[in-house]
């Protein structure tokens, strides 16, 4: 039953335990499972230098995968992050330094969000192409524009110091990639649980024929969620480049599967109308740490494809709707 | 004739309207083939020799294959993003382990088709046995596939006998090899197929698995044979591409699974399922490889591929989408 995904009416006890609430308790217990797995693998994992690397990257992934939550809780998908990340991050940073002035940086990355995300919204509503398809298009063509654009060249490059700040640096003891994460995440959770937009991104997933009689506006939700999500992927291009502090062709290249699987892990199945960023949450940090343990266990690069496209078909399998 | 029999014959007659309709797909891409080779000659004459028509169906022959086998997985309503995946694992078994001896080689084709037929039945056991979504499925067996091509041949390398890719890749007379190739796989699987009952119910469970179900055809095994038939065609592709570079490519297919729908679409065969021909996603095909290989020639920046490629993806698919909301109403489009 899909129904379970409308928030709870008020006369139920906070606490009770619905489906929905048993998928993303079974998502934090995954994390822990997995952290205690990285802990086994290495005892590193328990320094906060680690936790804190650990956090920044999960950070730009769990700020990807809020759009990509919205795009799933409609039943759709949004593959167009890894060349808005790149875009975003040369156009933005090569901008300003010919402009010489910081503000034009996050101008134009809002701008290419925007833009990215009505260019998605275009194809998916209005042209009904499936989002996978439509999307993955869209990325191949950013690519084309970011090529075309730096011309091969690595270009010129101004880094905002607040990107810098925000990727680099720290607020009290936490990095600020972490708290702007935060902000973010509350805000998602708040769109999605307390706002009119929420209840009409579950309608969608739930039924978009009974979402249409009942006089939603498909179509502005549908912008809605498209831009919401390319705006995140822009920003993170930003943080990203501030991160590095360069902007580069490919840089984005590493965001296209983990906040899927994130928003997969987190409870939300891939036919939308499901789960929330709550659970995304844990899904962000089990993908962050996943790769972590990867990576300190040595493991090629084919080896990894290979485990995140099982994990991904076993998490699908798990949380697949059967209805056939 | 009796008035029962007229009637029947009147209910056959499909509307010409309609059946141009039906035909669209295929028509306009052989249009748009003979535009774009008459474009290519006026640039460069040579094209018109039987050296320059072998290049041309050379850089044209994988995209057909793949786009074959993709569109006989689009006729039973599924989708297959595992094509390029599928096309690079292959590839790399056959360059790693294809050695220079004739019994080698035909072994390692053989395997690489079998190979093809597993990783297709891997992909139709998830899809019709698992329940999981073709687009999910196979997204997700891509990566499997690409990342197992990866772990047997990280960079590319390895090796093809100069034999084995002239059999493929050169002319006999003014024929070029590789569309002998082609209209090989297509006689020996899908005219059998097809002309089977096996295509037929391909093309009732993509029309309408329910009723397909309720007429007591098996539908899981047919949906299992066309992702099995894709994985085959797959193996051929990657078998081509093999013989056309003399090596294998960890990157090679990547291209292939967009591509490979574009050209399907492109040819007529609707994404929905049920609908299409064989001779559109090969017509396709052509009109698309041989533009991207126009624009190499043409002085087109290496740079401007990518983005031109993405447009004609683009419009191709916002075509297929105009089509389908010239269907019906908006309810229509929900109604599954």
């Amino acid at each position: 039953m899909k129904s379970a995904s409308a928030p709870t009416p008020s006369f139920r006890l906070p606490l009770q335990i619905t489906p929905e609430r048993r998928r993303v308790l079974f998502s934090y217990v995954i994390l822990l499972a997995v952290y205690a797995g990285c802990v086994a693998v290495s005892r590193d994992f328990l320094s906060w230098s680690t936790v804190r690397l650990q956090l920044v990257q999960a950070a730009f992934i769990g700020v990807i995968a809020i759009g990509e939550t919205f795009a799933i809780l409609i039943g759709q998908i949004d593959l167009s992050a890894p060349w808005t990340i790149t875009l975003s991050a040369i156009l933005a940073t090569n901008l300003a330094a010919q402009f010489n002035a910081q503000w034009i940086a996050f101008a134009v990355a809002i701008g290419v969000g925007v833009g990215v995300g009505l260019l998605n919204a275009i194809g998916v509503f209005a042209l009904r192409v499936h989002s996978l398809i439509w999307t993955l298009s869209v990325n191949l063509l950013l690519q084309g524009v970011a090529l075309i654009y730096s011309n091969a060249v690595a270009p010129t490059t101004r880094i905002p110091p607040v990107a810098g700040f925000l990727a680099l640096g720290n607020i009290g003891p936490a990095p600020a990639a972490f708290a702007l994460w935060a902000v973010c995440a509350a805000v998602a959770i708040g769109a999605l649980r307390l706002s009119p937009f929420g209840r009409l991104v579950y309608a969608i997933g739930n039924r978009p024929a009974a979402a249409l009689l009942s006089g939603v506006r498909l179509g502005r939700v549908y912008t809605a969620v498209f831009v919401a999500s390319g705006l995140c992927s822009a920003l993170v291009g930003l943080l990203l480049a501030g991160y590095a502090s360069q902007a580069y062709l490919g840089m984005g290249n590493d965001y296209l599967l983990p906040p899927i699987a994130a928003v997969v892990i987190g409870g939300a199945p891939l036919t939308g109308g499901v789960g929330g960023y709550v659970g995304s949450v844990a899904g962000v940090l089990v993908v962050v740490l996943l790769q972590a343990m990867l990576v300190s266990l040595d493991v090629s690069e084919g080896a990894r494809q290979m485990i995140f496209g099982a994990l991904l078909l076993a998490l699908a399998f798990a949380f697949i709707k059967r209805s056939r | 004739m009796t008035p029962a029999e007229s009637r029947l014959a009147a209910l056959r007659r499909v509307p010409v309207a309609r059946r141009l309709a039906d035909r669209a797909g295929p028509l306009s891409c052989a249009v748009g083939l003979a535009v774009v080779v008459g474009l290519y000659a006026l640039r460069q004459p040579l094209i018109l020799s039987p050296f320059g028509l072998a290049s041309l169906a050379n850089v044209s022959v994988a995209l057909a294959l793949a786009a074959v086998g993709q569109s006989i997985v689009l006729l039973a309503a599924g989708l297959d993003l595992s094509i390029g995946g599928q096309i690079t694992l292959i590839n790399c078994v056959a360059a790693t382990t294809m050695g220079a001896s004739g019994l080698s080689v035909a072994t390692v084709v053989v395997a690489c088709l079998l190979i093809g037929l597993c990783t297709g039945a891997v992909n139709g056991l998830i899809v019709a046995y698992g329940r999981v979504e073709p687009l999910i499925a196979t997204f997700c067996t891509a990566f499997i596939f690409t990342g197992a091509a990866l772990v047997i041949l990280p960079r590319p390398g390895g090796a093809i006998p100069d034999g084995f890719a002239a059999a493929l890749t050169e002319s006999w007379g003014p024929l070029p090899l590789s569309l002998v190739l082609l209209a090989g796989a297509v006689l020996l699987v899908w005219i059998p197929v097809f002309g089977s009952p096996l295509g037929r119910y391909i093309v009732a469970v993509g029309d309408d698995a329910e009723s397909a179900r309720l007429s007591g055809l098996p539908v899981r095994r047919v949906e299992l044979a066309s992702y099995m038939l894709a994985g085959l065609f797959a193996a051929v592709a990657a078998l081509f591409l093999a013989a056309e570079t003399t090596s294998g490519d960890p990157g090679v297919g990547q291209i292939y699974t967009m591509n490979s729908i574009a050209a399907a679409v492109l040819g007529g065969v609707s994404l929905s399922g049920g609908r299409g021909t064989l001779i559109g996603p090969i017509l396709g095909s052509f009109v698309l490889a041989i533009v991207m290989n126009a624009l190499g020639v043409f002085n087109v920046s290496a740079f401007w591929q990518n983005f031109i490629e993405g447009l004609i993806l683009m419009v191709v698919l916002g075509l297929g989408g105009l089509r389908l909301l010239a269907a019906g109403n908006w309810l229509a489009l929900f109604r599954q």
